[in-house]
């Protein structure tokens, strides 16, 4: 059979780490798989860093394969299998929000209320690699260290030049995409070493389930950083990465790629929550594009310190409790743990602080936009922040009085401004909702106001209007105001 | 014909340019959450003068008058602090205007401030309060047409003495990336492409370092000076992975200022009052302004 390799990329750099995971792919012969969304957790605080994996490999298991290239030769005990399920709690409790609010009626006085609902977007990935099979054959590729974790074989290689480490892996069943080439030189002059990992199959056998654990590396390194040139191998295409990272500081940003907030807080159409997911995949792609791609966008940021009481507002998924935390990685929560990794240098006095902050970072990246791999900074902001939208239910009812009439007045202008921030969110023709806002699924009865009737009126009145760019206006006038004042101050 | 005092005194160029920035910064990066920011550092950096006017000032003029003449400095210093630094903190944005303009009164020798304001009140801040930072990549890449159009175009139109200084810093620096990322890693171009056209740096080359007042005098000194500041700038932040460490190494570096001015004597730098257009530049100026400004 020929074997295939994943490369996850890994994190490195000139001298320190992390992985670049979410590697290249390369598909099976049909092709059908797609490499579409990376997840990592990063926990960092001083120079310690612990990265966490996941492994969404779908699949024959002895068709797995990564590679991961790391700043140190890692030590059994810097190497670990955790729980999946981390995964999928972290970005449930992180993930892009629609909550909801309900419109009184202005005739009667009751009360309706009720807390928001979230809904989420779901994250798939499929990573598709191969097998794995070694052949001792090396030139100028040392076999720095093989351990057995968990499930896994673990292999650490480092290498002298990029084309005897190209031969060791093809040789040994890898097929490297050609240009995944133009990233081992470097690395291998950074002196990265190679992190290379397959499936034992003995030992996945015991663990009966059907899934591999993420795979959670720890080492000491003052570069925050994570690899992505490696895994940009199969360059054609955007890949998705989700960062969640742990520190004790504050919020983490990207240092060589400009950080930009999702746009949130905004009000949209009631019928988006049949469609949340679609709204929010079209809500990302336009300001990615927007904000011209090489950008790291923040979807969430959080104090999730175990006393804080409020580790969200509204809550979509339960927040990571103290136990999640210690798993991903966040060793100052647990000293027992922390004896895990205990050859790391303990060179930052630990003041007992046990502050947790998250940040959710999103990456769509690709070869034109990324040239470089993905550097981070700790930062002390503190300030939360969610990617939340906001949907309101229609007050039901008679609204035969001057204050319903009113209302019905104000409903039909409010709901004309949600259709008009739909499309101008969304980057979408507002005729492609039109399937979702048909009346049978508006909760108003009163036809005037139901979005099916405004989203002609909507059209019209786009038609009618056009629009020019508020920041270039603001521009001029800020510079001709200057200009102003300096001529009337005799200074021109 | 009278030429204007805004083609005699660099400054008016600076602060155009800057709020040029700025405005990018808010209406295109969306950074309207920060006006607040920008609002502090502004009334905190013109009240610190007014009082340090009124306390330490000279005499020998009325103290509006010594004010007013004071008030493009410390445009161009709030500007420095808006563009540069980030801190959630009110009382942090007012300790590093308070300490920016409080330096130029107090750290003084031989009538000249050591310190660049704006990078010293940004180092204390970050280093000290741990609750202010500095965002490398607020510019993104993108936008490097228009900082070197609008940079250039600084250049070109202020001729300010001190130019030598951010060619020197800039070109130095840059050599030394490339013949790391390129000659030895052997990255491809366009890796070192978004390392050089960082707006964080170029804004540093141009606008931060190039602070006459804060150079030294002589201009061999000037460029010796300004290239070891790049040279140890670049080994902390390509192999001791630190963010902003330009701006502290500047800082670090201006007290030896007062040493090099002391070992190579030159003329000291006035705003304004010390420029000399030559008769050809002054034509040229005249032209430029006769047709396009009047």
């Amino acid at each position: 059979m020929k074997k295939k390799i994943l490369i996850l990329g890994g994190f490195i750099a000139l001298s320190p780490v992390l992985f670049s995971f979410c590697g290249f792919y390369v598909s099976k012969a049909d092709g059908t798989l797609k490499n579409k969304t990376s997840q990592v957790i990063l926990v960092r605080d001083g120079n310690k860093n612990v990265i966490t994996m996941y492994n969404d490999f779908k699949g024959e298991t002895k068709d797995f394969a990564m590679v991961v290239p790391v700043p140190v030769v890692l030590k059994k005990d810097n190497i670990k299998v955790v729980d999946q399920s981390i995964f999928q709690k972290l970005n449930d409790y992180s993930a892009p929000r629609l909550v909801e609010y309900w419109d009184q009626n202005p005739c009667y006085d009751y009360e309706r209320k009720k807390q928001a609902e979230a809904a989420d977007k779901s994250l798939n990935e499929v990573v598709v690699t191969s097998a794995y099979g070694i052949k001792r054959s090396a030139r100028s590729v040392t076999v720095e260290a093989k351990y057995l974790v968990g499930e896994y074989d673990i292999l650490i290689l480092s290498a002298k030049e990029s084309s005897g480490l190209k031969d060791w892996l093809n040789e040994n069943g890898y097929k490297i995409p050609a240009n995944a080439e133009e990233v081992l030189d470097p690395y291998i002059k950074s002196n990265l070493k190679f992190f290379v990992v397959k499936v034992n199959e003995k030992e996945k056998q015991k663990l009966n389930n059907n899934f591999l654990r993420p795979i959670q590396i720890s080492f000491t390194s003052p570069k925050f950083m994570l690899p992505i040139r490696l895994g940009m191998a199969n360059a054609d295409g955007d890949q998705d990465l989700i960062v969640y990272a742990f520190t004790r500081k504050g919020r983490i940003e990207c240092t060589n790629y400009r950080n930009a907030n999702i746009t949130t807080g905004k009000n949209i159409p009631l019928f988006v929550q049949k469609n949340f997911g679609a709204f929010y995949g079209n809500l990302f792609t336009q300001q990615w594009k927007n904000e011209d791609k090489s950008v790291a966008m923040l979807e969430y940021a959080w104090n999730v310190t175990p006393i804080n009481q409020m580790k969200c507002d509204p809550c979509v998924g339960n927040p990571p409790t103290e136990q999640d935390l210690v798993q991903s990685g966040v060793w100052w929560l647990n000293g027992k743990d922390w004896s895990d990794y205990s050859d790391i240098d303990n060179d930052e006095p630990d003041d007992g602080n046990r502050n947790v902050h998250f940040t959710r970072l999103h990456f769509r990246y690709n070869r034109k936009s990324f040239a470089q791999d993905l550097m981070f900074q700790v930062t002390p902001n503190k300030e939360n922040f969610q990617a939340r939208y906001i949907i309101t239910h229609p007050a039901s009812g008679n609204f035969d009085c001057d204050a319903g009439r009113k209302y019905l007045q104000d409903l039909k202008q409010r709901r004309k401004k949600e259709l008009q921030e739909l499309t101008r969110l969304t980057g979408t023709d507002i005729n492609n909702w039109q399937e979702d806002a048909m009346a049978k699924n508006d909760e108003t009865e009163n036809t005037g106001v139901q979005y099916a009737t405004l989203i002609p009126e909507y059209k019209q009145d786009m038609e009618n209007k056009s629009s020019a760019p508020a920041g270039i206006i603001l521009l001029s006038i800020t510079v001709l105001g200057a200009a102003g004042v300096m001529r009337w101050k005799g200074l021109v | 014909m009278q030429l204007p005092a805004l083609f005699k005194d660099a400054r008016y160029f600076q602060i155009i340019f800057q709020s040029v920035f700025l405005c990018y910064g808010l209406f295109f990066l969306h950074w309207d959450n920060e006006a607040w920011l920008y609002v502090a550092y502004f009334i905190t950096s013109l009240i610190t003068q007014f009082i340090c006017e009124l306390v330490f000032g000279k005499k020998e003029a009325g103290v509006w008058q010594r004010y007013k003449k004071g008030i493009p400095s410390v445009l161009i210093s709030s500007f420095g602090l808006s563009l540069l630094l980030k801190t959630n903190f009110l009382w942090v944005a007012v300790l590093a205007a308070v300490i920016s303009i409080l330096s130029k009164y107090i750290i003084r020798i031989k009538g000249k401030h050591i310190f660049n304001p704006s990078a010293l009140g940004i180092t204390v801040v970050v280093l000290v309060t741990g609750s202010a930072w500095i965002s490398p990549g607020q510019w993104g890449s993108g936008v490097v047409i228009l900082f070197g159009v609008l940079s250039l175009g600084f250049i070109v139109t202020t001729r300010v003495q001190k130019l030598d200084v951010s060619l020197a810093f800039l070109g130095t620096f840059a050599a030394l990336l490339f013949a790391r990322q390129i000659i030895y890693l052997g990255w491809p171009m366009d890796h070192f492409i978004q390392s050089v056209s960082t707006g964080s740096l170029l804004l540093f080359s141009f606008f931060m370092i190039t602070d006459p007042r804060t150079t030294p005098n002589h201009s061999m000194a000037r460029i010796v000076w300004s290239a070891a500041i790049a040279a140890v700038a670049f080994y902390l932040s390509a192999f001791k992975f630190m963010n902003g460490a330009p701006i502290f190494i500047l800082v670090l570096a201006q007290p030896l200022v007062p040493v090099l001015d002391w070992l190579f004597k030159a003329r000291k730098f006035e705003w304004s009052s010390s420029k000399k257009y030559t008769p050809q530049e002054e034509r040229f100026l005249r032209t430029v302004y006769s047709r396009f400004v009047m």
